[in-house]
Order: structure tokens, then C-alpha cells, then sequence
């Protein structure tokens, strides 16, 4: 019996181990090799081996510790700005979702734009002659804040990310809210738990798992970030706004330093793993 | 049964294939999207596809893809053996990158007397000719006419031109033509049409820098530099950048930007955030690539400048006026499936009777005076750009080589790094040079 579980777990499996060895593991392995040697466009079939030499640049480059930096910063604050704003909107605007659900797809809305083009839109946007904002802003107070400089760059870009994919976090929380069993609800209310004591002690530990999941997917967004970035500042004056998906694209393509940049990809592989592999056996853990 | 459906599938087949191997043979060209050098390329395919006797695989297909990451792509396009096009778009700056992946080429016997010797050699990397050189890039500095003519007439202001200059530049200026700026003139006159610095200034701006970090946007600026004698390299290689010229180029745009000469968001502008700044009527002058007189002095397009916008070459530094120049052309794929016809196009591209179509569909080659003189009544620009180009144009020691593009990026974060005060000018420089000497060595 056991043998011929086994044997379908591995026919049914089949397919999708195929589909992760040829699209994930082969790049991935050639990635490995790219890591490990001297190699420019020209060469990009017969790479020299180099050793770890590529990983020590990378290591010593200050523009990919300012990299990893804004990457972290930036996919922190996001999270936590996104979820936070997801949250109260999921529980304040629930009773109104409940009675006309048609308004749930306006808030979807901005999810549906693809970040590039949202770069763009803001691009012009926040131009301070033909964008709206500015325009309003001259109009009404005499003048109007750099939103792209150096000094402001960073936080309106942290507000670009949160606007659009704060209706994510807000609908993987209104259904969780709304998944929060009725008898739970009633039960509290019946021993006389006020709305704040429903809140805290009931709904919003029901709902942490979801919260976690929201952080964190919202977190690895906003630390991969790079469309609306590069759209709108490039990796900004002195490379200010540069994440690390953006230092890996101008060493690849810009600076036509492969090697380094295939390098930089694979300790973000590596520190990625390891995030990913200590959350699973906490999970793990937790449900045992 | 099974011979009809055997039959019916094979026709269908055949049906299929018929377009696809058409196009395979037909020449393809991958041309710079969104322009007018779409336009003029548009244009010279059909002149060149309704010749009478032209062989339906010689036949000229445009294609195009978008101008963001347009370089990146091509050169993963390249490396990767693309057939794709036969034709692709290359750069003076970037042909040393590209080169490996291409193959060197003969033009029409006319194309000397067409385009002259110093236009070809923008398409040359190592003595050899590359490509046809379509269109020229170079700068212009875009004023306010009605706006000089009323500082020039006005004694009251100049004295507070003078008062400006003297507290900015420490030197006493008067207001002169645009004609006769140097870098301190422009810098005087910029400070002035301020009005952050000058309340009564009719303009928000005095100016509009392109600041953003972002390659061409120190092709614009480097113009400064140079004329007051700087250069990427010396004759012996030494890398020179760390120098009074870069200095005092840097440190005025850096005044510039720190007196609000400038939007406060012009760390963000590249070319159409400059033109949107200055069509809105708000700034007063700006070097801009030619590219944009067309739409700068066009009413449709610029209803509040176009019938004011003058146009002259760069000030002058310390050595002189001085433009960067850089051609855009069209070379051939080393794996370009169809290389006979796209020979021949390139060929006939570089005649007079092409390049003059290309001119009248919008494109800016720059032409000998001779053969401009065909179309200085509909295309006066080109003149100006022949006589700017030849005049004042420049290209830096080093700067067609392999790594070129790596040398403009890697100065365009320092030197924004600079100017927005994330590093001193000595760290930026210094970042800059040492750089440099790692990949110009190479």
C-alpha cells in the first residue's frame, strides 16, 4: 500500500517538480555558475570561473549595503503602512461592504494597474507644471513641496507603494473579518465584552494569522520593489532611491558587471531562503 | 477521407508559413520608437519599398519597441544572437558596447559629400564604419526672446542684473544677448528670471537643469565643463576629470539649483519634464538637445513660448563654446538573416536622395552645406545644426568606447550625489576619476 502511495505521489508529482527544475532550477544553477566566474556579454556562453571574487565586490560595494538599506526601509515601512490602513478600513468599513458590496471594487481599483504605469501616472501627477497636485498646491498656498527630490523622494514613493497596494492588505482582512464566526461575536456580547474588548481579546487574534501572512507578503513586495521606483526617480540623485532589484539591473545591464550583479541575486536567493526556511519551521512549530 | 484531412492540414500549414517566411525575408530594421526618428524611418522605408524592380525579400520592415531600457534590451538582444531585425539602431556613445555583436560596413559612394567626414566618423569605433549616421544630437540653449529684449532695454533692470551677479557670482555683469553668454551670463540671467531670487522676475525660473541620475542628462551638462578645457582623458589616457574645469561646471549647476534657479524637483527631470517646465510659460531659458526645437517653437504644442523661443549654441567657458555631439544611425546585425538586403538598404540609406527624404519627414541629419541647401527653406534647423555641429561640436577622449555608458552613468550618481548634497564635490569627483580609471583601462 505504501509502495503504491508512493509511486502516485511521484506521478502526480512529476509535473510540477519538471516545471520547478527546468523554470526555477536551471536558471538558478546557471546563476550559480555566472556567480562563480568572469563573464561579460560577449562571453556569456564560456564564463571563466573566478572563484568568489564576484561575491567580494558585491560584499564591498558600498551602493549595495545603500541598497539593501532602502530595500529594507522601504519594505517595512510599506508593510507596516499598508496593513495598518488595511486594517482599519477592513474593520470600520465593514458594515458598510456588507450592505453594498459593489463599493469592494472601487477600492480594488489601484490593485489593477500595473506598478509601471502607476510610476508613470505619478510622474506627471506630482510635475509641477502639469500635475494636478502641485498646480492646487501653487494655487491655494504659493507654493508646493518638492514630492522627487532628494530629501522627499524616499516618502513619496513610500506613499505611491502604500496607495496602490493597500486594497490588498484591506481584502485579505475583510475576509477574515468576515470569516470570524457569528456565535464567537455573540458569545462575547452576551458576557458583556465592549466593542474595544471585542476587538482586541477576539477578533484581533482570530485574525493574526492573516495579519502575518499580509506583513509579509507586503513585505517581500515593497523589499523587491522596482517598476514605480524606477519609473519615477531611477535610482534617484546620488542614488538615493536605488533598491536592490534596481542595484542588479544597472550592474547587469547598465554597468555591464554581470558577475557582480548575478552575485548580488544570489545572496538575496540566500537571504531570502533563509527567512523563508526559519518562518516555516516556526510555523511548524507553533502548530505542533 | 483521411488524404482530404491529411491534404486540407498540409495547405493550411503552407498558408501559415507563407506570411512568416515572407517577413523573414524582408529586410527588418529596429528602429529609436516614439519620435521623429520613427517618422522619418517610417518614411524612407516606403520611399525605399516603392522603388520599381526592388525584390520582395529586399522589401524594408520597421520595427519597434519601447525607449525605456531600449539599450539594455538591444544588448541582450544582441548578445543572446537575435535574428530578429537585420538593422539596429546604434549610438555614437554606445557603439564600442554593441560592436562585438555586429559587423562593419560599406556605404554609398555619395555618402562623403552627403554627411562629411566628421558626421560618418560619429558611426566609426576603431577606424571602421558601422553605420549610417541618420541623426545628429547636440544642444541648444532655448531662451525667452521677448524676455531678453525687455531686460536688455531696461536700465533699471540691469542694475538689478548687476546687483544679482555680484552677490551670486562675485562679479558685476550687465545683461548681454544670449549670442554672447558665457557660463556666468547665463548663470546672471538664470539667477535673475528667478523669483525666488528676484520677486519682480516675470518667471518662476530662471531656468531649467536636468538633474535626474540618469546617463544623458550628463551629456547635457558636460558641455560646461568642456569649455572650460576639461576632458575625460588626456592624450596619454590619464583620466582628468578631477580638474577646475569639472569643478566650476559642477559648482554652477550646484549654485544654480541651491538658489531655486531651478524647480526644486529638477533631480527628476530628464528631457520631457525639462520641456513641460519651460512650455508652461515659467522659465526662462534651458539647454536643451535639439531634438525639441520642434515641438518648443511649435504653436500647437507650446502655445504660451512658441513665438518667443530664440535659440543660439551654448555659452561660453574659459576655451570656448562647445557642444556634445553625439549621431544616432543604423548598422548591421552580425546574425541579421538577410544581410544582402540589408546592405543594400544601408546603401542606398546613405545617399543624397535618402538622407534629404529623411530630413523632409522630420529627422535631423546633419547634412554638408551643400546638400542642406536642398531643404534650408523647409528644414532651417538643419542648418543650424550643420553650422553648431561643425563649429562647436566635441566628443570626450574615451567617450565611444566599450564602457562609455558605464563612464555617464557612474558620474551621473556622483554628480547628482553632488549637486543634491549627498557627497562633497572632492568625494564625488574622486568617486568618479577612480572609477573611470578602472573602466577606460579596460
Amino acid at each position: 500500500m505504501d509502495t503504491r502511495r508512493h509511486l502516485e505521489w511521484g506521478v502526480l508529482s512529476a509535473p510540477m517538480v519538471i516545471f520547478l527544475l527546468l523554470f526555477l532550477g536551471f536558471p538558478a544553477l546557471v546563476n550559480i555558475v555566472y556567480s562563480l566566474s568572469s563573464v561579460s556579454f560577449q562571453t556569456l556562453r564560456s564564463p571563466e570561473l573566478s572563484g568568489f571574487s564576484n561575491y567580494v565586490t558585491v560584499l564591498t560595494d558600498g551602493n549595495f549595503w545603500r541598497a539593501i538599506w532602502f530595500s529594507l526601509r522601504f519594505g517595512t515601512i510599506t508593510a507596516l503602512a499598508e496593513c495598518l490602513i488595511g486594517f482599519v478600513l477592513a474593520i470600520f468599513l465593514a458594515p458598510l461592504f456588507e450592505k453594498r458590496s459593489w463599493l469592494l471594487a472601487i477600492i480594488m481599483l489601484p490593485l489593477m494597474v500595473a506598478p509601471a504605469l502607476v510610476g508613470l501616472m505619478y510622474r506627471l501627477v506630482l510635475h509641477e507644471f502639469v500635475g494636478p497636485v502641485p498646480h492646487y498646491l501653487w494655487a491655494w498656498f504659493g507654493s508646493a513641496p518638492a514630492f522627487l527630490n532628494a530629501t522627499n523622494a524616499f516618502w513619496t514613493l513610500v506613499v505611491v507603494e502604500t496607495l496602490q497596494w493597500t486594497p490588498f492588505a484591506f481584502l485579505l482582512f475583510y475576509m477574515a473579518y468576515r470569516a470570524i464566526p457569528f456565535d464567537v461575536r455573540e458569545a462575547a456580547q452576551m458576557d458583556g465584552s465592549s466593542a474595544w474588548d471585542m476587538l482586541w481579546r477576539i477578533e484581533i487574534p482570530l485574525m493574526a494569522p492573516t495579519i502575518a501572512i499580509a506583513l509579509f507578503i507586503r513585505f517581500i513586495d515593497g523589499f523587491r520593489v522596482f517598476d514605480n521606483v524606477y519609473v519615477l526617480t531611477g535610482s534617484g540623485p546620488g542614488g538615493s532611491t536605488r533598491s536592490l532589484s534596481i542595484y542588479v539591473y544597472e550592474a547587469f545591464f547598465r554597468q555591464g558587471e554581470i558577475g557582480p550583479a548575478v552575485a548580488a541575486s544570489v545572496l538575496l536567493f540566500i537571504a531570502s531562503f533563509a527567512v523563508l526556511f526559519a518562518i516555516n519551521q516556526g510555523l511548524a512549530r507553533r502548530a505542533r | 477521407m483521411h488524404r482530404t484531412l491529411l491534404k486540407s492540414l498540409t495547405l493550411g500549414l503552407m498558408a501559415a508559413a507563407a506570411p512568416l517566411s515572407a517577413a523573414q525575408a524582408a529586410v527588418t530594421v529596429l528602429g529609436w520608437p516614439g519620435g521623429p526618428e520613427e517618422t522619418a524611418l517610417r518614411a524612407v522605408a516606403d520611399i525605399y519599398n516603392a522603388q520599381d524592380g526592388l525584390a520582395e525579400e529586399d522589401r524594408v520592415e520597421v520595427l519597434f519597441f519601447a525607449r525605456d531600457g531600449f539599450w539594455d534590451k538591444l544588448q541582450a538582444d544582441l548578445a543572446a544572437g537575435t535574428q530578429a531585425f537585420d538593422l539596429n539602431l546604434i549610438a555614437t556613445y554606445s557603439i564600442g558596447r554593441y560592436a562585438p555583436f555586429m559587423e562593419p560596413v560599406t556605404l554609398s559612394d555619395e555618402a562623403e559629400s552627403v554627411y562629411g567626414e566628421s558626421v560618418l566618423s560619429t558611426m566609426q569605433f576603431e577606424g571602421q564604419q558601422y553605420g549610417v549616421p541618420t541623426d545628429l544630437s547636440l544642444h541648444f540653449m532655448y531662451f525667452r526672446e521677448d524676455l531678453i529684449e525687455a531686460l536688455l532695454a531696461d536700465a533699471d533692470a540691469a542694475a538689478v542684473y548687476g546687483d544679482i551677479s555680484e552677490e551670486y557670482l562675485g562679479e558685476r555683469l550687465e545683461p548681454k544677448a544670449p549670442d554672447e553668454w558665457t557660463w556666468d551670463d547665463y548663470a546672471a540671467t538664470a539667477l535673475y528670471f528667478t523669483q525666488a531670487v528676484n520677486p519682480d522676475s516675470p518667471t518662476r525660473y530662471g531656468t531649467v537643469l536636468q538633474m535626474q541620475n540618469l546617463l544623458f542628462n550628463m551629456m547635457v551638462w558636460q558641455s560646461t565643463a568642456r569649455s572650460y578645457g576639461g576632458n575625460w582623458m588626456d592624450d596619454e589616457g590619464n583620466i582628468t576629470v578631477d580638474s577646475d574645469a569639472y569643478r566650476r561646471g559642477l559648482e554652477l549647476y550646484k549654485m544654480l539649483y541651491d538658489a531655486g534657479a531651478t524647480p526644486a524637483d529638477s533631480t527628476s527631470y530628464e528631457f520631457p519634464e525639462a520641456n513641460a517646465a519651460f512650455v508652461s510659460g515659467q522659465v526662462a531659458t534651458m539647454l536643451q538637445w535639439n531634438g525639441a526645437a520642434g515641438e518648443l517653437t511649435n504653436p500647437e504644442t507650446a502655445p504660451a513660448v512658441a513665438d518667443t523661443v530664440g535659440i543660439v549654441a551654448p555659452p561660453a567657458g574659459d576655451e570656448g563654446r562647445f557642444t556634445h555631439i553625439h549621431g544616432l544611425g543604423f548598422g548591421l546585425n552580425q546574425n541579421a538573416p538577410n544581410k544582402e538586403g540589408a546592405l543594400a538598404f544601408l546603401q542606398w540609406l546613405s545617399t543624397e536622395e535618402a538622407a534629404l527624404a529623411y530630413a523632409a519627414n522630420s529627422g535631423a541629419p546633419a547634412l554638408t552645406p551643400e546638400v542642406v541647401a536642398a531643404i534650408a527653406d523647409e528644414r532651417p534647423d538643419l542648418v543650424q545644426l550643420g553650422e553648431f555641429a561643425s563649429q562647436y561640436g566635441y566628443v570626450m577622449n574615451g567617450a565611444t568606447g566599450a564602457n562609455a555608458l558605464s563612464v555617464y552613468e557612474l558620474q551621473a550618481q556622483h554628480f547628482t550625489g553632488y549637486w543634491t548634497g549627498q557627497e562633497t564635490l572632492d568625494e564625488a569627483l574622486a568617486a568618479v576619476a577612480s572609477g573611470m580609471e578602472d573602466m577606460l583601462a579596460e
